[in-house]
């Protein structure tokens, strides 16, 4: 492609950031340069002999680029590459470490929907689906990737202000037997033992249990 | 029948990810893999992972750890680490063999030869250095069921 | 030189609860820090790796009598560990181990267990005792022994919701840990007992 002598300042910091599975590249412009810096991005898949062009990432003057698709299949690895252009001068090739989406990837809370009925509350919780390229293809939950997937809950009791910890596999959980006019919230976090990842916590959802009639 | 070593996978897997980045920093060659190419432990047949699971923790203990030392003291403790854990966990593997009679098919074979293949193609160093990078992919499979 | 410096005596590894340490007597050179150094060598490194020993860079030049070996006995094989003195130039032979060590051996105790009764709730709190310890906690309604429930806890960093328990009957619990890596447990912690919150118009 006849590029020229490549004397430009190295792009830096690239690496990859994925949640879900949804993985994009990012990196920082090279030292000392303004405006006006274009990019171009490769990828390889780790023990395949070629590395990949990224079209939609070919002169670009942003400093991310999402090879979400390139990089789905997360039995492979990947490593990616980013190249900085500027008044004809061009920066080496830049990469990133060797990425493992399983192991590499951050994983969102789960969704967490709490009823509450007579004296008992209902907790139904969702783990995150997988990064799909549309919303027609199959969706995929992170629970078929990562098998042993179990839930923490914490339940937080607003008046004593205690809060107790369960531990569940299954995606239901009822507590029963609470206090009347008593309000107790809700939150709850993924926790993967092997790789070892685990979400935050969700957002709490406070629900107030009937007085008796 | 499944074969427990749960608990050592994990120690080994902490182990492998604290050294993890200092160890695939050492190897530069991106086109070629010991494991997963040209084809990929995720095709071997759930009858033959007993089989090539124990060929390859006598791989890494015979062929892969020994030529992993390095100048850095705390890479060299963690590979130790693995290393011990991996004779733990293949004599566990052996145990396993010799109660479920579990066979090397052809394909495994077959497999093993071809992993034998990529190694013997590297000098020795740089292809233990990348086998030993690769452990991640060898975790990965065998705890993906 | 390596001879006038005696060599480390009483060489021995401590172990609790997965927690290793080894320990020796000191060398008492008057008006004089000595030092010591200690080195470890795994199953692998004596079989497979030319019987080589690998340094413990925590206690290298240290002058305590004391060596936390936990993360480098990290596997359920036999280790021998070595320890020697230093003054200035001057090192002592190495004083090894009479035997091996196995992580096996560890000595296991008890779980610290705290039983709560709120409402209706059947709660227990547990010491955390490091990645390697899973708790078995076994619980009753009390005068029902022969229907004891079990369950097995990993995580532990709070107060654990164990059961719901019938208006004003009395509850007991009590715990092991588990090393799963060494297949051991500890004995169990003492039987605490709570009782529930009375509620005659609860049916259950």
């Amino acid at each position: 492609s006849g590029e020229l002598y490549c004397s430009l300042p190295n792009p830096r910091n690239v690496h990859f950031e994925s949640i879900n599975m949804k993985n994009i590249l990012h990196w920082s412009a090279p030292e000392g340069t303004g405006d006006g810096v274009l990019y171009k991005v490769k990828y390889a898949v780790y023990g395949v002999g070629k590395w990949i062009r990224k079209p939609e990432c070919r002169n670009i003057n942003r400093t991310w680029c999402d090879l979400s698709s390139e990089t789905s299949d997360y039995e492979e690895q990947y490593y990616a590459s980013v190249k900085a252009f500027l008044n004809g001068t061009c920066s080496d090739w830049m990469e990133t470490t060797r990425f493992n989406p399983l192991t590499d990837t951050k994983i969102d809370p789960p969704m967490v929907s709490v009823s509450s009925t007579d004296r008992s509350i209902s907790i139904i919780l969702t783990a995150p689906e997988k990064w799909k390229r549309s919303p027609e293809e199959e969706s995929m939950s992170l629970l078929q990737v990562y098998p042993g997937l179990q839930y923490n809950v914490s339940v937080f009791n607003k008046k004593t202000k205690k809060r107790w910890s369960f531990s569940i596999s299954n995606n239901t959980l009822v507590v029963p037997w609470l206090e009347p006019g008593t309000a107790y919230c809700v939150s709850a976090q993924i926790h993967v033992t092997t790789p070892l990842l685990d979400s935050g916590f969700s957002k709490e959802h406070c629900i107030t249990i009937l007085k008796d009639k | 029948g499944a074969c427990s070593v749960s608990m050592s996978m994990t120690e080994i897997r902490a182990g492998f990810t604290a050294i993890k980045a200092n160890i695939q920093s050492r190897d530069p060659i991106r086109t070629l893999s010991i494991l997963s190419h040209p084809c990929s432990l995720h095709k071997v047949k759930s009858s033959d992972r007993c089989c090539i699971t124990h060929q390859l923790f006598t791989f890494y203990v015979d062929k892969v750890f020994k030529h992993c030392r390095t100048e850095d003291s705390f890479v060299n403790r963690k590979i130790s680490s693995i290393a011990n854990s991996f004779l733990s966990v293949r004599r566990k593997l052996e145990q396993c063999r010799e109660k479920n009679k579990c066979v090397c098919g052809e394909e495994s074979t077959e497999k093993f030869k071809q992993i034998l293949a990529n190694y013997e193609g590297l000098n020795v160093t740089s292809a233990a250095m990348k086998s030993l990078g690769e452990l991640d992919i060898l975790l990965d499979w065998m705890e993906k069921s | 030189g390596d001879s006038l410096l005696p060599a480390p005596q009483s060489i021995s590894v401590l172990s609790t609860n997965m927690k290793h340490f080894l320990t020796w007597s000191p060398v008492i050179i008057q008006g004089a820090t000595v030092r010591y150094s200690v080195e470890f060598q795994g199953e692998y490194e004596r079989e497979y790796a030319n019987g080589s020993w690998i340094p413990i860079s925590e206690c290298s030049l240290t002058t305590a009598t004391v060596c936390n070996i936990t993360e480098d006995i990290s596997a359920s094989v036999a280790y021998r560990l070595r320890v020697r003195a230093e003054l200035g130039a001057t090192r002592s032979q190495w004083g090894t181990t009479k035997g091996f060590f196995n992580r096996a051996t560890t000595s296991l105790t008890p779980p610290l267990l705290r039983v709560v009764a709120d409402g209706h709730h059947l709660l227990v709190e547990l010491a955390d005792m490091g990645p390697s310890f899973q708790f078995r906690v076994l619980y009753w309604r009390k005068g029902q022994e022969s229907r004891v429930q079990q369950r097995m806890m990993k995580e532990v960093s709070s107060v654990v919701h164990l059961d719901t328990m019938e208006a004003g009957a009395e509850y007991c619990v009590k715990a092991q840990t588990h090393v799963q890596a060494i297949n051991r447990s500890s004995s169990f912690s003492p039987t605490q007992c709570v009782r529930g919150q009375g509620d005659t118009s609860l049916w259950l």
